[in-house]
């Protein structure tokens, strides 16, 4: 229809009166876009309300402290103050890339990070996948609450149960390695043992808490998928690979690249806590040296200038990942 | 910066001008008219310059102080709500708006940084022309006076003053030694001997051979077995610090008797003589051993450490936990390395802000008249203590409240870490009988060695040394623990890890704590 001539021809001085009413319309259009945004907020203000607390959050612990960033690249006096102490450049980072015991941090924590994330980002996903396969409901919460529980307890106790546990003389490590006919080992003061101590540690503690996540993303499966899985003959298996974890992979891929982001965040009190001047060979990693260094020894400057350079560290990593899981699967954080 | 430094030479310029010469002794009431100041005083028992930290009391000994001074102080301390004393003292220097007196604990560093940019006032005129018991006290000590010098050679604050002389001391179950029938350790040789007996012989008599012969609760304690063999652990009363040899600064992990000594401990602690647990014990290893009756020997406080002597009376029987004296060294040398130390870091200053920098100092030199001083160490007269016969003694009520004597005195106002000379007669008072025999022990032989009192550093000084330095004493205790724990030879690795520390700097540290040195304690 769209060749026939005589068409065109006809349409002619309706195509002048089609584009002036498209131009009218959309004049009004966007006079009333403002209008539509004023009605939307009125009608979804508390959405918007709630947001407020996080923005300010935002805005107060983590971009007014950019600010102090700058004394990283200044001679920092705190009586002087940020604004009047002066500029010196990059002399900050040259001492610390002149640091053998900053380089070794910082390779400790990308090793520490990369095994925490190889060996401890699977486990919640096994976690939240077996507790789907429970049926009994009673034992499913109960063995819930069992490992949803080192979560909430503090550090500190966290580490007087680590210690103990590890100890030589009394502990139950020691203990059953005994039976074994093994030597009481003194496991944290060995170099060797500090990794996995601290992973394993860190395994315990957080992974059932994070198998949350990945437990809502199971229930949010639409269950007809599974009926008729069920109709077609399919067994729990076949619909734990075929359904649930396809299902879910998006969830895993963005706590994935989350963790990622914040791979250089090793939980550091934690370390404070278990390591000892035997162990800083493989326990030291870039915010216990910025502790040591700028807190203990009043190096503010310095120690913001390594705090500085691990964040970058950090946020080209999770640039990488985004990108890389962009291409690859689709989904990314932005 | 440079304003600063000018307000505060105008505000001496004319006190020096219109103040009165005034003669030796001080006239009290200091002012006429009351007059408040404001004072920031944050310190480990208190936040704050009241009653446990709450300043909406007034201590006691402060009321009474208004009363004979009529200088009235005010609390405006900084960083009420945190016990870190370091962070509140950032929070008071980063608001810039200093109050009158700046005082707590750990204030030396601070004060001698920011001093001489101008947030302190310079004290050495005032001091000479306003305050004549402080003059005379310092007079008796120039070593302390020159130790709390900044690097401009000025002062900046009055220090607290810590008296009496002993801290830690070594600790035998002599109820072990008598079941085994030996004799108080009074060599090294003699000392391993009695060890090994612990190990080996079950003074404990439960049938296994759980005894722990030597334990400590801080690990860092075990390194005082270093002075057996000539070396030191430390130069002052903290640990790993610099000291003194032969009139010149040297770090103790550094020198060859250091090496040797370290061989030993490392041989003895392979031999289960040291706690094997020794690194993550930690605070509890004293309650625990000494309560479970594990443990035979240690290092600690003569106070804290007689204590369990009564604690453990009636659980443990025949329990006997005595103070010895420091074996002989293998030179035949018998040090005890751990002391008080004379001067604290704690104390008081004047900030730029304060108008009233004459009646302050006056003030200052108050408590160190008789009448200030027996008021800051033992409270209120005719409240918690009476002059029997010209000394000072605490009430009954006081002795025997069944809590501490000196938490009593955080309280009233009296042991706060104002600028004062302390008096060991207070503390003398409530040591238990034990301690005191202990302390008499001690007293009996010249034991105590000098302490290095710290360098105040310049700005390039300083430089060099928080450049290098934090990294060394990483890489020296990581090698320390690491030799203790039989990972490696300390014999076989000293020239690598003298060559070690060189290469990060170690010489160039020296060399600035010694110009530092000279320079603090030259004149």
């Amino acid at each position: 229809m769209s060749s026939d001539p005589d068409f065109i021809s006809s349409a002619g001085p309706k195509t002048e009166e089609l584009v002036f009413d498209a131009k009218e319309a959309q004049r009004r259009r966007r006079a009333s876009r403002m209008q539509r945004v004023g009605d939307h907020l009125k009608r979804e203000w508390q959405l918007y309300a709630m947001l407020i607390p996080t923005i300010l959050w935002l805005v107060i612990f983590l971009y007014k402290p950019m600010y102090g960033l700058q004394i990283a690249f200044k001679d920092y006096s705190i009586f002087r103050g940020v604004a009047a102490s002066p500029w010196i450049g990059f002399e900050h980072f040259e001492t610390l890339f002149n640091n053998d015991q900053f380089l070794r941090a910082l390779r400790n924590t990308l090793i520490m990070s990369a095994y925490g994330l190889l060996f401890g980002f699977p486990v919640p996903i096994f976690l939240a996948l077996m507790f789907n396969e429970i049926l009994n409901q009673k034992f499913k919460k109960t063995a819930q609450t069992i490992v949803y529980l080192p979560h909430f307890i503090s550090s500190v106790i966290i580490a007087g149960i680590v210690i103990t546990a590890f100890s030589p003389s009394a502990g139950i490590v020691n203990t059953i390695l005994g039976w074994f006919g093994v030597d009481a080992v003194y496991f944290l003061t060995k170099p060797e043992w500090f990794r996995p101590i601290f992973i394993g540690t860190g395994i315990w503690q957080e992974a059932g808490f994070q198998s949350i996540v990945y437990l809502a993303a199971i229930a949010g499966v639409s269950p007809t998928l599974y009926e008729s899985a069920v109709v077609d003959g399919a067994s729990r298996w076949q619909m734990m690979w075929k359904i649930t974890i396809p299902s879910i992979l998006p969830t895993i891929i963005i706590m994935l690249i989350i963790r990622i982001g914040n791979i250089l965040e090793i939980s550091f009190e934690m370390i404070i806590l278990l390591y000892q001047p035997a162990t800083y060979q493989t326990a030291d990693v870039v915010n216990t040296f910025i502790y040591r260094q700028g807190l203990q020894g009043g190096q503010y400057d310095f120690a913001a200038a390594a705090g500085l350079f691990n964040a970058v560290v950090a946020f080209i990593l999770v640039m990488t990942a985004n990108t890389i899981s962009k291409r690859y699967s689709r989904t990314s954080l932005w | 910066m440079r304003t600063f430094k000018l307000a505060a030479a105008a505000i001496l310029g004319t006190t020096a001008l219109t103040a009165p010469a005034l003669a030796q002794d001080i006239d009290l009431p200091i002012v006429d008219e009351p007059l408040e100041l404001t004072i920031h005083m944050h310190w480990p028992r208190a936040q704050g310059y009241g009653p446990g930290g709450d300043t909406s009391k007034i201590y006691p000994v402060e009321e009474v102080a208004r009363e004979r001074t009529n200088i009235h102080l005010v609390d405006k301390t900084s960083g009420r709500n945190t016990t870190d004393n370091n962070e509140a003292m950032n929070l008071l220097l980063a608001t810039g708006d200093l109050p009158d007196i700046v005082g707590g604990n750990l204030i030396k560093q601070p004060v001698n940084q920011y001093g001489p940019e101008g947030a302190f006032v310079p004290l050495n005129d005032l001091v000479d022309e306003h305050a004549p018991n402080i003059k005379a006290w310092f007079d008796e000590h120039p070593d302390i006076w020159d130790a709390i010098k900044a690097y401009d050679g000025n002062v900046y604050y009055i220090p607290y003053l810590p008296d009496g002389k002993y801290a830690r001391a070594w600790f035998v179950r002599q109820d072990w030694l008598d079941a085994l029938g030996l004799e108080r350790p009074d060599t090294v040789e003699e000392l391993y001997d009695v060890l090994v007996a612990f190990r080996d012989q079950d003074p404990n008599g439960n049938g296994e051979q759980d005894e722990i012969p030597f334990f400590v609760r801080d690990w860092e304690e075990v390194l005082r077995l270093l002075t057996l063999w000539d070396a030191r652990s430390t130069g002052a009363d903290v640990y790993h610090q610099f000291y003194v040899k032969d009139g010149e600064v040297v770090h103790p992990y550094a020198q060859e008797a250091y090496r040797d000594g370290l061989a030993n401990i490392a041989q003895w602690y392979e031999e289960g003589l040291i706690d094997p647990e020794l690194f993550t014990r930690g605070s509890s290893a004293r309650d625990y051993l000494l309560g479970e009756n594990l443990g035979g020997m240690t290092h600690d406080w003569f106070a804290s450490t007689s204590g369990y002597n009564i604690a453990l009376a009636d659980k443990i029987e025949g329990f006997n936990f005595i103070p010895f004296l420091p074996p002989k060294s293998v030179s035949g040398n018998r040090i005890e390395e751990n002391r008080r130390i004379p001067m604290k870091p704690d104390g008081w200053a004047i900030s730029y802000s304060n108008d009233h920098v004459v009646e302050t100092i006056k003030y200052f030199d108050f408590w160190f008249s008789e009448e200030g001083a027996l008021l800051a160490n033992f409270g209120v007269e005719g409240k918690t203590w009476d002059m029997i016969d010209g000394e000072p003694v605490y009430k009954d009520e006081v002795l025997n409240s069944g809590r501490p004597v000196n938490s009593q005195m955080y309280l009233e106002g009296a042991q706060v870490y104002r600028g004062y000379p302390q008096d060991y007669r207070y503390e003398w008072q409530w040591t238990r009988d034990s301690a005191r025999k202990g302390i008499e022990l001690y007293d009996s032989e010249d034991l105590l060695v000098e302490q290095f009192l710290g360098v105040s550093f310049n700005k390039d000084e300083q430089e060099v040394y928080d450049r290098y330095f934090p990294s060394i004493q990483t890489y020296m205790l990581e090698r320390q623990q690491a030799w203790i724990l039989g990972s490696g030879d300390v014999k076989e690795d000293w020239d690598d890890y003298i060559a070690a520390l060189n290469n990060m700097g170690y010489q160039d540290v020296l060399e600035v704590m010694n110009s530092a040195y000279e320079r603090q304690y030259s004149n």
